[in-house]
């Protein structure tokens, strides 16, 4: 599957603005954010600390942390072919959505779950919540299943332990199976090895991996690590301070990236499918997105950068089948 | 359970350091006072010198203060020591005026959990509207204001112009079971003196509880706020749980803190019940520890003070108990 022709789409998001409201001003967090995640793959978004990327993904189900707002965009999400615009649900209606239908697995399993209730407690109450168990006892059935799926060792034990006396695999393993739990259509995992150890990290990608295969979920992965990129994508759109810079299928981004930024990126660590002398860092730093830079948002730290870059923003074009650059040097 | 055993035995042994040293320093500064407590006792000035030589031999007055103390010791926990004043031993004169002060308690602690609660809640969900505005006032407000000045004002208003309370004896059901009045009426179903009782102790329970219902609506406020804003609410969210479930982690959160200054609370309240009973005379323990520094009887203010140390070590207790009860992270 390493050109992906997935046409059914599954969720779109087209020219998504998103604002945080601060004290010090307004932070254009994500600015004309336009992608498509198509049924069955594995989609990936990569970039640094602070370029978008969690933003991104909590918008797909509307739940942007505050001070943040959607000011404009759509976010379709199809449902049996039935297109719905996310961002016009009710609140009630964005619940039943909610670890139903898109589901998240987040960054740090331990501040996510309740450290006063049972990791089976609360595997269960999302089910309950959502009808998809008849009642706790078949709910609690069911957990020790999915903590089982996601090899937690012991699981009967297991889901009668609190946050606390799990090791942060186990935890992660227990967030994962909470983001399973609904058998969701879209399952969203934001970092969900970073605060994990290497060795931890490369089992939970592999379950994941095997998961999603088996029960032909639709996954979109966000990460800063090419790594893992390489290892578990099928596209990948490529995020640089709120915008998608270069969006293309996996093989694609390392073995022809077209952004000055990307090839940054991918110089700045080491490289599975590409030898590289040495690993070059990208000078400058990422901009302050309350007063970002006009034009294009790279220029600064752009090593090709020309006047037109200061001035006009560069449109997301089509360089290749499936392979989209933003960039002046692509542009015409 | 064998762990609960322990811990209570653990925690008990502590308690004797603990009410060594209350009882200490309450007889140090009673002996510290540059009076003939004899005199006093035998009738003042015009004292017949001999009642007064019996006095003094009677409570080892004349002997070093270790001796005095030891004696005293021995005195109240045998209950030997007869009060100089009344002639009942003063540790049954002090359990006797015992369920009143609890009683007025139990109020004060009823206005501290229905109004501060509540009040703390509404005003964290409403943040920064006027109920918070009030609960912050309220606060400011109930430690600056003095509690005597405020039983009066009470006193004032409810009573000498409504005339909706009563400020004058105790109504007591016709059985004896605990003590208590309001208790012993409803056990025995004496619903008519379960209603003169919270005509009689409502204002001094509302007067004794007025500080600490600000203080605990703030602290509500603080702690669920705290939960409210963490990242196991959000990814309950994430989780798409019903909003009275989501409710319920972040309460039960928020509680945590809130026990504990409730149970130190229910010690501030025994410390302040001297003033309230005094304003609204409540013949309660209170108000007998305050006759007794008038009369200079240290030996009732000792047993007073130690019976306040027994509760307030033992309200610890509680808490400690229903800590690990809501919080599973800490264990005997």
């Amino acid at each position: 599957m390493s050109s992906p022709q997935f046409r059914e789409p599954l969720i779109e998001v087209k020219d998504l603005y998103v604002y945080f409201y601060t004290y010090a001003g307004v932070v254009k967090a994500i600015e004309d954010m336009t992608f498509t995640i198509y049924k069955g793959e594995k989609f990936c978004m990569v970039g640094e600390t602070g370029c978008g990327k969690s933003v991104t993904s909590r918008a797909l189900a509307n739940i942007v942390p505050s001070p943040g707002r959607i000011v404009k965009g759509k976010v379709i999400y199809y449902r049996d072919g039935k297109p719905i615009n996310i961002l016009e649900l009710s609140e009630e209606q964005l619940r039943e959505i909610r670890g139903k239908e898109i589901a998240y697995i987040v960054q740090d399993p331990s501040s996510a779950l309740d450290p006063l209730y049972t990791i089976g407690y609360q595997i269960v109450e999302t089910m309950i919540d959502h009808y998809t168990v008849k009642d706790w006892k078949e709910g609690y059935k069911r957990a020790v299943e999915l903590l089982r799926e996601v090899l937690m060792p012991d699981p009967e034990q297991r889901i009668k332990n609190y946050p606390h006396e799990l090791s942060g695999g186990q935890r992660q393993r227990a967030v994962i199976s909470i983001g399973l739990s609904n058998m969701p259509r879209l399952l969203i995992a934001d970092e969900p090895t970073s605060s994990l150890d290497v060795t931890v990290q490369a089992q939970l990608l592999e379950l994941l991996r095997r998961l999603v295969r088996e029960h032909g979920l639709t996954l979109f992965l966000i990460t800063h690590d090419m790594g893992v990129v390489a290892e578990m994508c099928d596209r990948v759109a490529v995020l640089y301070a709120g915008n998608i810079v270069e969006l293309a299928p996996v093989d694609e981004i390392f073995k022809n990236p077209k952004h000055p930024y990307t090839m940054g990126l991918l110089r700045a660590v080491p490289n599975p499918q590409a030898d590289i002398e040495k690993l070059e860092p990208i000078p400058g730093t990422i901009p302050n997105l309350i007063y970002p830079p006009p034009g294009c948002r790279f220029h600064p730290r752009c090593p090709f950068a020309r006047d037109v870059c200061k001035r006009e923003k560069p449109p997301l074009v089509e360089v290749g089948p499936g392979h989209y650059v933003r960039c002046w040097l692509h542009a015409e | 359970m064998a762990d609960i055993k322990r811990f209570l035995a653990r925690r008990a042994l502590t308690f004797i350091p603990t009410l060594i040293g209350v009882t200490f320093l309450a007889y140090i500064i009673a002996f510290a006072i540059p009076a003939n407590p004899a005199q006093a006792w035998a009738g003042g000035i015009k004292a017949n010198p001999e009642v007064v030589a019996r006095i003094i031999k009677e409570y080892h007055l004349n002997d070093p203060w270790y001796v005095q103390y030891y004696y005293f010791m021995k005195g109240i926990l045998t209950n030997s020591i007869i009060d100089p004043r009344w002639g009942y031993p003063v540790m049954t004169y002090m359990l006797s005026r015992f369920p009143i002060t609890f009683q007025l308690t139990l109020f004060a602690l009823f206005f501290l959990i229905v109004l501060g609660i509540p009040l703390g809640i509404v005003s964290a969900l409403k943040k920064d509207s006027w109920i918070d505005a009030l609960v912050r006032t309220w606060a400011l407000v109930g430690v600056s204001v003095p509690i005597f000045w405020l039983g009066y004002i009470f006193i004032y208003v409810f009573f000498y112009q409504l005339g909706w309370i009563n400020i004058a004896g105790i109504p007591y059901p016709k059985v004896h079971i605990t003590g208590v009045p309001i208790i012993d009426a409803m056990l025995s179903g004496e619903w008519n003196i379960v209603w003169e009782n919270i005509k009689r102790f409502i204002l001094p329970g509302f007067t004794l509880g007025f500080a600490g219902i600000g203080v605990i609506a703030r602290l509500v406020r603080n702690s669920f706020l705290e939960a409210i804003n963490s990242d196991y609410i959000y990814f309950a969210r994430m989780r798409g749980l019903k909003y009275r479930r989501i409710m319920t982690h972040a309460l039960r959160n928020a509680l945590v803190p809130v026990v504990t200054v409730l149970g130190l609370q229910f010690g501030g309240l025994l410390g302040g019940a001297p003033i309230t009973e005094t304003v609204f005379s409540i013949p309660g323990m209170g108000r007998a520890m305050v006759d007794a520094i008038f009369s200079m009887d240290f030996p009732l203010l000792i047993a007073g003070t130690f019976l306040v140390a027994i509760i307030y070590v033992i309200t610890n207790l509680i808490v400690d108990i229903l800590y690990a009860v809501i919080d599973p992270r800490v264990r005997f």
